[in-house]
C-alpha cells in the first residue's frame, strides 16, 4: 500500500509553514538556501539536484548526494 | 452593542460568504438581531448566497459616500426577520472605501445590533485591511488542504498584528471517510498546526451546494452542514455546545463502516 498522502500534506504543510513564520525578510529562508548552496558547492563539486537543503523549526538539514548515490 | 466579526479566510473558495451567510441566518432564527455585511468590493456574493440579489438598490460605497442614508441601503430578509444585509458594490474597487471610512461606518452601526458579521474577500490587500478595521473577533475559515491552511496562519498572523487576538477556526468541507482512510488532515492536525480555538467543523456535505442553489441556507435543516452550522450559531450566542468528535467511529455512518470492518476481520 502506498503511503497515506495525509502523511505527504503535513510534512509540506510544516516546512512552508517554517519558511512562512521564519520569514525576517519576506524572502529569507529562499536567500538562505541559495546561499548555503553557493558556500557548499564552493569545495564540493556538485550540481543543483545533488545538494537538498531543508530548513524546518529547529533544524537546517543539508544532504549531499554524492557518487555513491 | 453588538459583536463585529470578520469571516476570513486568505484563500479564495473555501466557503467566506457561504459560513457568514449561515452563520447570520442561524443567529437570526435564535432570535438574535444581526447585520451581514459584504466587504467585497467589485465581486458581490453574499446576496446571492443569501438569495437577496433582487432587492438591492443602494450600497456600502453607496452608504460610505454619503449618496444614500444607512436605511436605503439595508436589506431586511423577510424570511428572517432579524437579518439584514448591507450589500458590496458590484462596479466599484477596493480603493473606493478606506480602513478608516469602514471603522467609522462600524462604530455607528453596531449598537444597532447583536451581530455584525463582515464577509471579506480573499487576498491580504486593501480589501481584507477593509474588511478587519471595524472588527474585534474573527472566524477564521479554512478546508483540511495545505494552500488553505497555509493561508489561514499567514491570516492569523496578520490579524494578530492588527490588534485582533479573539481568533477562532472553522474546518469546512470535511469529508470524515477521507480522514479515515489518512488522505486528509484531521480537525486534530489542523488544529495543533494553526494553534487557535476551534469555533466548529462544517463536514463535507451536498445540501449546501444545493441551499446555495436555491438561494436558502443549510443551516436549521436536517443535513450534516446544517447542524454543524446551528452548533457554530449557539455557540457563538454563548451555549456550551461540544465540537462533534469526527475522529470516532460515531454515528450511523460510522456504525455501518465499523461493521464491514469486522466482517472483513472475520473471514
Amino acid at each position: 500500500m502506498s503511503v497515506q498522502s495525509v502523511y505527504i500534506a503535513k510534512e509540506r504543510l510544516k516546512n512552508l509553514l517554517v519558511s512562512d513564520r521564519v520569514q525576517c525578510a519576506p524572502d529569507a529562508v529562499e536567500r538562505l538556501t541559495k546561499e548555503l548552496y553557493q558556500t557548499v558547492s564552493k569545495y564540493v563539486e556538485a550540481g543543483q539536484g545533488q545538494i537538498d537543503i531543508k530548513i524546518t523549526r529547529t533544524d537546517i538539514h543539508i544532504k549531499y548526494m554524492g557518487e555513491n548515490h | 452593542m453588538g459583536e463585529v466579526i470578520v469571516i476570513t479566510s486568505g484563500k479564495g473558495g473555501v466557503g467566506k460568504t457561504t459560513t457568514t451567510a449561515n452563520i447570520g441566518i442561524g443567529l437570526s432564527i435564535l432570535g438574535k438581531k444581526v447585520l451581514v455585511i459584504d466587504t467585497d468590493l467589485g465581486l458581490r456574493n453574499l446576496d446571492v448566497v443569501l438569495g437577496l440579489e433582487n432587492r438591492i438598490v443602494y450600497n456600502l460605497v453607496d452608504v460610505i459616500e454619503g449618496s444614500c442614508r444607512l436605511k436605503q441601503a439595508l436589506i431586511q430578509d423577510k424570511r428572517y426577520p432579524g437579518l439584514c444585509l448591507l450589500p458590496s458594490a458590484q462596479t466599484r474597487d477596493k480603493t473606493s472605501v478606506s480602513p478608516e471610512q469602514m471603522t467609522k461606518l462600524i462604530s455607528e452601526i453596531r449598537e444597532d445590533y447583536d451581530f455584525v458579521l463582515l464577509d471579506c474577500p480573499a487576498g491580504i490587500e486593501q480589501g481584507f485591511q477593509n474588511a478587519i478595521a471595524g472588527a474585534e473577533r474573527a472566524i477564521i475559515v479554512t478546508t483540511p488542504e495545505v494552500s488553505s491552511i497555509r493561508d489561514a496562519d499567514r491570516i492569523i498572523g496578520l490579524l494578530e498584528a492588527s490588534g485582533i487576538r479573539r481568533n477562532e477556526l472553522v474546518i469546512n468541507r470535511l469529508r470524515i471517510d477521507m480522514v479515515r482512510r489518512g488522505d486528509m488532515m484531521s480537525v486534530d492536525d489542523v488544529t495543533e498546526i494553526l494553534a487557535v480555538d476551534l469555533l466548529g467543523v462544517i463536514p463535507d456535505d451536498e445540501q449546501v451546494v444545493i441551499a446555495t442553489n436555491q438561494g436558502e441556507p443549510a443551516v436549521g435543516d436536517g443535513s450534516a452542514a446544517g447542524r454543524s452550522y446551528m452548533d457554530i450559531c449557539r455557540r457563538l450566542n454563548g451555549e456550551d455546545i461540544p465540537i462533534e468528535d469526527y475522529t470516532k467511529q460515531g454515528g450511523l455512518f460510522g456504525k455501518i463502516s465499523g461493521f464491514f470492518r469486522r466482517n472483513q476481520g472475520g473471514q
